[in-house]
């Protein structure tokens, strides 16, 4: 009986994406414009120089979607071809628990993750000063 | 069926949780701080052995055998027991069906939690985060216990649970296939509706059948199955599984009225009708079921047109509702007689009363009454586009905007979205309508809009797409009522939208 929570059957549901970055991080938002320079390897190092290292999953997966669309502004073979060439900036791990467990290990690194899998761990980053939860954030849709 | 949570009235936008624990050993014993996740058992502390076992009885009861009333009335026995027992009060609050004591039992949970481990405090923790709209704390929360406990039976359950309601379908398939849990009666029922809902029928069936074979003699895998039959559109199948589960257990009510319920969404409404009084005759309901099922009666005068006797059905739960004093019924009651209201000035004022019961606010949490005065809104914005009433639609758009802004309540979100999308769209604003009516694609009202703004834009594939979602919907719920019925008649009126007989209506 508690179909009534969901009933629509074959729907996308929106997504919500959440940047993540190690505990140790200082910065705690990021403006769309400089993620996608990080995202596209022109910002390689963050304001106190250590490098940054981008984990995600693979890039042709449904829920990188969104990442392809609005960081890389790439199609999937070619978000994957300009990963392979930069993997000392890029890392693509097999699940969002890795990208956390990398993360949270890895001073520098910046995860994009699903926001359910959301831990303690990390830091989430706003985008534009805005959480995932809140109106406008860049990571959110279908 | 599933259980049933304690935000069921709000239809698609039911955000209840239900909790589920488990439990160990001694008393007052303290959890470690990292158990060994393969073997962990989540804990309850309380100082009394029988509570305990009362608290474990009443979650083997609700969750394997969906015996939800029975439940509630050992645990509200635990927590007489010992009164500072933090988790039983949590669970009782979960799974309560009355909201005066949903409401009581959370605050009790909150005040007692120092007597319970830390694992409880997170999960006690988690569930007051989501009801304060804490929705990052509370999915943190969430996966902090879940990684403690990833195979233990009544965590996988809680998380499962919370994140369905949350429709994070595609994640809840993945706990559970992690947990490596196939012993569970209760988990099998959860997973099998959760292929269902992302249109994994084969998967979902498969389940199914493993349920019926885990517990042959009980009633409740009949019902899951027909439930998800009935999802699937198979109506015929579905009622035969109703009656297996009746004649399994002839008190098993939610299959009567689920028979109900699938009888009005083939369209038969009379017979839909019957079957409703029959349940109300035999059988005792605790008043959210109550108010649910008599909610489905009063939608099948919809489905047939019959405004007047549909006003009547639905001024009686409302009445109902507030001499129960239950506010967000009440208001959720006025709230759907507006959508159906031919006169939009009649629409809002039922509109008006319904925000008037928020404001009364008696006996519901307060979360329940943010969500109900969006939906609230959602409906005026809906209402006032009807009418070209640009000031009544503005408006609305902006209190809903601010609610939408100061909270991180997904809900209430969904509601700014469809109600955005609404606005935008009879501005012909078609791109930014989509962008908005995509986020609330759990919502017939949006999803019409969506496929006519594809269509607008060009983009068939997405029309077509929605076309099929919504052809293929099989929910016994008033919006449901208000507009698949009659988009599958234009599937077969030839003078109807041609765009539409790309839909396929599978049978």
């Amino acid at each position: 009986m508690l179909l009534l929570v969901a009933c629509l059957l074959g729907t996308v549901q929106a997504k919500q994406l959440a940047i993540v970055s190690d505990k140790g991080n200082l910065v705690s938002n990021i403006t769309a414009t400089d993620l996608i320079k990080m995202f596209n390897a022109h910002s390689r190092t963050w304001p106190d120089g250590k490098p940054i290292t981008i984990v995600m999953r693979d890039p042709s997966g449904t829920d990188m979607q969104l990442v392809l669309h609005k960081l890389f502004n790439m199609t999937p073979d070619q978000a994957r071809s300009f990963i392979q060439a930069h993997r000392d900036a890029i890392m693509v791990a097999d699940s969002d628990d890795a990208v956390v467990r990398f993360v949270s290990t890895s001073r520098g690194a910046l995860g994009v993750i699903d926001l359910y899998s959301l831990t303690k761990d990390v830091n989430v980053v706003k985008i534009d000063g805005k959480l995932p939860v809140e109106q406008g954030y860049l990571l959110k849709g279908n | 069926m599933q259980n049933i949570s304690r935000n069921m009235l709000r239809i698609a936008t039911a955000l209840g949780a239900m909790v589920a624990l488990a439990m160990i050993a001694t008393a007052q014993e303290t959890v470690s701080q990292q158990p060994n996740a393969q073997t962990a058992v989540f804990p309850l502390t309380t100082k009394s052995p029988e509570a305990r076992r009362l608290v474990e009885e009443a979650l083997t009861l609700y969750l394997d055998r969906v015996e939800q009333a029975q439940a509630i009335e050992i645990l509200r026995k635990a927590v007489q027991v010992d009164p500072d027992f933090a988790m039983g009060h949590e669970v009782l609050a979960q799974i309560s069906l009355d909201s005066a004591e949903q409401v009581g039992e959370q605050a009790k949970a909150f005040a007692t939690r120092q007597h319970a481990s830390a694992a409880e405090q997170t999960i006690i923790e988690w569930y007051q985060d989501a009801g304060d709209h804490k929705l990052i704390s509370a999915i943190t929360k969430m996966n902090e216990v879940l990684s403690q406990y990833p195979r233990d039976k009544w965590v996988v359950w809680m998380t499962t649970w919370w994140l369905q309601n949350q429709a994070q379908y595609e994640r809840v398939i993945a706990v559970y296939e992690h947990s490596g849990i196939t012993d569970s009666p209760g988990l099998i029922n959860n997973i099998g509706y959760n292929y269902a809902y992302t249109r994994q029928f084969d998967k979902a069936f498969a389940m199914m059948d493993r349920y019926v074979a885990a517990l042959p003699d009980d009633a409740n895998p009949q019902d899951s199955y027909a439930e998800i039959l009935r999802l699937a559109g198979r109506f015929n199948q579905s009622i035969e599984h109703y009656r297996a589960a009746l004649a399994i257990n002839p008190d098993f009510y939610s299959s009567q009225f689920g028979i109900a319920d699938t009888y009005s969404l083939m369209g038969d409404q009379a017979r839909a009708r019957q079957e409703y009084e029959v349940g109300f005759r035999k059988f005792p309901l605790p008043e959210l079921q109550r108010i649910l099922w008599r909610t489905r009666e009063a939608a099948s005068y919809v489905r047939e047109g019959d405004y007047e006797g549909a006003n009547r059905a639905f001024q009686a739960i409302a009445d109902y509702a507030h001499a129960r004093d239950n506010s967000q019924a009440e208001a959720d009651t006025y709230r759907q007689m507006a959508e159906y209201q031919q006169d939009p000035k009649q629409a809002l004022i039922f509109l008006g009363r319904a925000e008037a019961a928020t404001q009364e606010g008696k006996n519901t949490m307060k979360i329940a009454i943010s969500q109900e005065l969006a939906q609230i809104l959602r409906a005026r914005v809906e209402i006032a586009v009807k009418m070209s009433n640009k000031e009544i639609a503005d408006s609305s758009l902006e209190r809903l905007t601010g609610m939408s802004d100061s909270s991180n309540d997904k809900l209430i979100e969904l509601a700014y979205h469809g109600a955005a999308g609404t606005v935008l769209f009879s501005e012909k604003k078609y791109d930014q309508a989509i962008s908005h009516l995509e986020e609330d694609v759990n919502n017939p009202f949006s999803l019409k809009l969506l496929q006519t703004a594809y269509l607008k834009i060009g983009y068939t594939a997405g029309a077509k797409r929605t076309n099929d979602t919504l052809a293929n919907l099989n929910d016994p719920t008033l919006e449901q009522a208000l507009i698949v019925p009659a988009f599958r008649k234009c599937l077969d009126t030839p003078s109807c939208n041609g765009n539409t007989k790309s839909a396929s209506l599978k049978k």
